[in-house]
């Protein structure tokens, strides 16, 4: 687990964006280090798919800077993306190409090393794709099997940040599990991952700090506790209030 | 080009080979080429070799014809056929409606001039199931199919974001898509490219064939650049589909039928009616022969006795009536030729216009191109009456010479003839085809250039919907 003071690998500084005249980021800073899972937990339109964008070089922010290991996303998107993977919420993949097929595709763009036995086999037995499944075409893959072929290419792209734009959205308990398994496996490779959620329980089960996000300014942040982690009906009580508040 | 856009291109032909759909549209319209191209070779060799023994009979018959009178011969007349340009089974562009037999004989334009058939642009609208035919036609609607969801289907999948979140740009992902679908389009040429080499390898007409070749392979690049632009531009799939359909239909249906029509309207030539009622009424005009008061016919009959220092006809060593069937024969073909140069420029300046109009649907600049570079356009059928005309000139006025020369000029006798051996001295008719490239270079160049505009005017719109797919991938 990492402290805040870790080198970041993903930064966020004063980040100020609007669509028109609705502000959705204002004034958020965050930092994420090597090995570190950041969860950025708030409701809908709190700005977290902003944040993601930023990153991915697909928004450029109105005010403020975002970096991916040191590069700029807003100048120098095609070499920030070089350096993360990104697993959208819905798991975009081609259903008429197998596991293999689509991660080898997808490396090929990435300029990845894309070596069946010694790249994509051991991120595909890292996520626990069973075997049987790698040669088949992902068209009849359940929402939690796709998303182990987006993070078992996030693995084989060997890349030192991973974006995750509400990963545990649609899974059964079990699938998410799964995935709290895959973040951990990600956190052993020492890759930064930064996490978009409103799944509270996911994020106290695998995240070493929290950023509670409200109308695009980060209310407040909060850390693990060592081997207690979270105290989750704190975390609960707190995402409620401000969840309420908002409404209010 | 990078390694990821010739991916991406290898995996556009993935997907159209693992879709059933594309597989079968794809091998269905390549099979229609194929049988276009096979039934349109084997009735072009009929026709031809049907032409060639029919030119052959009528010839015979022509010069085995026993004693005569001249004038009768003048009357007997000539069939002359049309050999076909050895690209015609390509594209038989206005061959079928201006037809290619021609009947010649004295005092009478061909009968092929002023035929109600030619009215020139009209005959644009005509399609038949050539290999042009599909390649102009159908072609189109396949690489739509194909094509539709090259971009707007990724976006609608999600892929295209996590494309770009592979750090590739949305100009690499436009040009492998952009590579994959051109080659369809070379692939759809390519049946159509090695029937027009194996057909023009002997008729020394390769240079022809591969400019067709480049100019389809240009305006199926048209279409495969407009899919691809509609599908960066529109949202959904669906909706590119539809677009795209609603413009093959504007572009291939309606336009090219719809403005000739309007041509014709604002250049109208008039029926053949018309004409020979105008022409019967300027014949008149010039004189008859036969009235002994005819002003015109007097004043020729003083040159004449003048010319040969006589006072009377009956002392002229020639037969007057030779020289007078001559004389006719040389005002009326001046008629007739002004009435055809009229028509013909009336043709030209209708013709010019529908050309312009292939700045509004690309299928009108290749079809243009097609025909002219395949010798089946209204201005090489021009060309072929243009000869038969001259040819009939000199073929009246041999026999009208004949007359004059050979039949006595007093007491030729109830039925004067002279000797069938005569006929063996006219001449017979030698067709000799124009070259496209030398007499229609300019026109060829201006198709040219009208496709040469699309493409560039497409690919500046590609390269900005590029730029916009980058922005709304967020």
């Amino acid at each position: 687990m990492k402290s805040e003071t870790a080198d970041a690998v993903l930064e966020a500084r004063h980040l100020r964006h609007s669509y028109g005249a609705r502000r959705v980021l204002d004034d958020l800073s965050l930092r994420v280090g090597a090995g570190e899972i950041y969860a950025l937990l708030g409701g809908n339109g709190a700005g977290k798919s902003t944040t993601l964008n930023i990153f991915l070089g697909f928004v450029r922010p109105g005010s403020g800077s975002a970096s991916v290991c040191g590069i700029d996303p807003s100048t120098a998107p095609d070499e920030a993306r070089a350096a993360l993977a990104y697993v959208p919420e819905s798991v975009a993949l081609y259903d008429h190409l197998s596991a293999y097929e689509n991660i080898d595709y997808f490396l090929h763009l990435a300029g990845a090393n894309r070596h069946r036995t010694s790249v994509i086999d051991p991120a595909l037995d890292d996520v626990g794709l069973v075997a049987s499944a790698r040669g088949q075409r992902v068209g009849g893959f359940s929402k939690g099997m796709r998303q182990k072929v987006a993070i078992a290419l996030a693995l084989a792209r060997n890349v030192p940040v991973l974006l995750l734009d509400e990963p545990t959205s649609g899974l059964d308990p079990r699938a998410t599990a799964e995935f709290n398994d895959l973040l951990e496996a990600a956190r052993k490779r020492g890759i930064a991952t930064l996490m978009a959620t409103h799944d509270l329980l996911s994020a106290a089960a695998v995240a070493d700090r929290i950023g509670f996000l409200r109308e695009g300014h980060l209310d407040e942040e909060v850390a693990a506790n060592g081997g207690a982690r979270f105290d989750v009906d704190a975390l609960f009580r707190r995402y409620s209030e401000r969840r309420e508040s908002r409404t209010a | 080009m990078s390694g990821a856009t010739v991916r991406i291109a290898r995996e556009e032909w993935r997907w159209l080979a693992r879709s059933r759909v594309a597989l079968v549209a794809g091998v269905l319209l390549l099979l229609l080429i194929i049988t276009a191209t096979f039934t349109s070779v084997q009735k072009h060799e009929a026709i031809d070799e049907a032409r060639a023994r029919y030119q052959s009979e009528q010839i015979e018959q022509f010069y085995n014809q026993p004693d005569r009178h001249p004038h009768r011969m003048v009357h007997y007349g000539q069939y002359v056929f049309r050999p076909l340009a050895p690209l015609a089974f390509f594209d038989t562009g206005v061959d079928a409606y201006t037809g290619n037999m021609v009947f010649l004989e004295g005092h009478r334009q061909n009968s092929a001039n002023f035929a109600e058939a030619r009215q020139s642009s009209l005959m644009l609208r005509f399609g038949q199931l050539t290999p042009a035919f599909v390649l102009q036609t159908l072609a189109p609607l396949l690489i739509i199919f194909l094509a539709f969801r090259a971009l707007a289907g990724e976006r609608e999948r999600g892929t295209l974001r996590l494309m770009l979140a592979q750090g590739i740009s949305a100009r690499q992902i436009v040009s492998g898509k952009l590579i994959a679908h051109a080659a369809v389009a070379g692939a759809i040429v390519l049946p159509a490219l090695l029937a027009l080499t194996i057909m023009s390898a002997s008729s020394g007409a390769s240079a022809q064939a591969l400019l067709i070749i480049l100019g389809y392979c240009a305006y199926l690049i048209v279409w495969t650049l407009m899919a691809l632009v509609l599908s960066a531009l529109v949202p959904r799939a669906r909706d590119a589909l539809l677009a795209l359909v609603a413009l093959w239909m504007v572009t291939v249906v309606l336009l090219p039928r719809g403005l000739p029509e309007l041509v014709a309207a604002s250049q109208t030539l008039p029926t053949r009616i018309e004409t020979e009622v105008a022409i019967g009424r300027d014949l008149k005009a010039i004189g008859d022969s036969h009235d002994p008061d005819d002003p015109y016919f007097n004043d020729f009959k003083m040159e004449v006795l003048a010319r040969y220092g006589v006072s009377d006809v009956q002392d002229l060593p020639v037969q007057y009536a030779g020289l007078v069937a001559m004389e006719g024969e040389r005002l009326t073909s001046d008629l007739f030729n002004r009435y055809a140069a009229d028509a013909n420029a009336r043709e030209d300046r209708q013709n010019a216009l529908v050309r312009t109009f292939g700045l509004a649907s690309p299928l009108i600049a290749v079809r243009q191109l097609s025909m002219t570079l395949a010798g089946t356009d209204l201005d090489n059928h021009q060309d072929f009456l243009s000869q038969v005309e001259s040819y009939r000139y000199s073929f009246v006025q041999h026999l009208n010479r004949m007359q004059a020369e050979q039949i006595p000029a007093v007491n030729p006798g109830e039925d004067p003839r002279i000797d069938a051996s005569n006929w063996l001295e006219v001449p017979g008719f030698a067709y000799v085809a124009p070259n496209p490239l030398a007499y229609a270079g300019g026109r060829i160049a201006q198709s040219f250039g009208i496709l040469a505009a699309w493409l560039a005017g497409l690919a500046c719109l590609l390269i900005l919907a590029a730029r916009r797919l980058e922005r709304i991938a967020r």
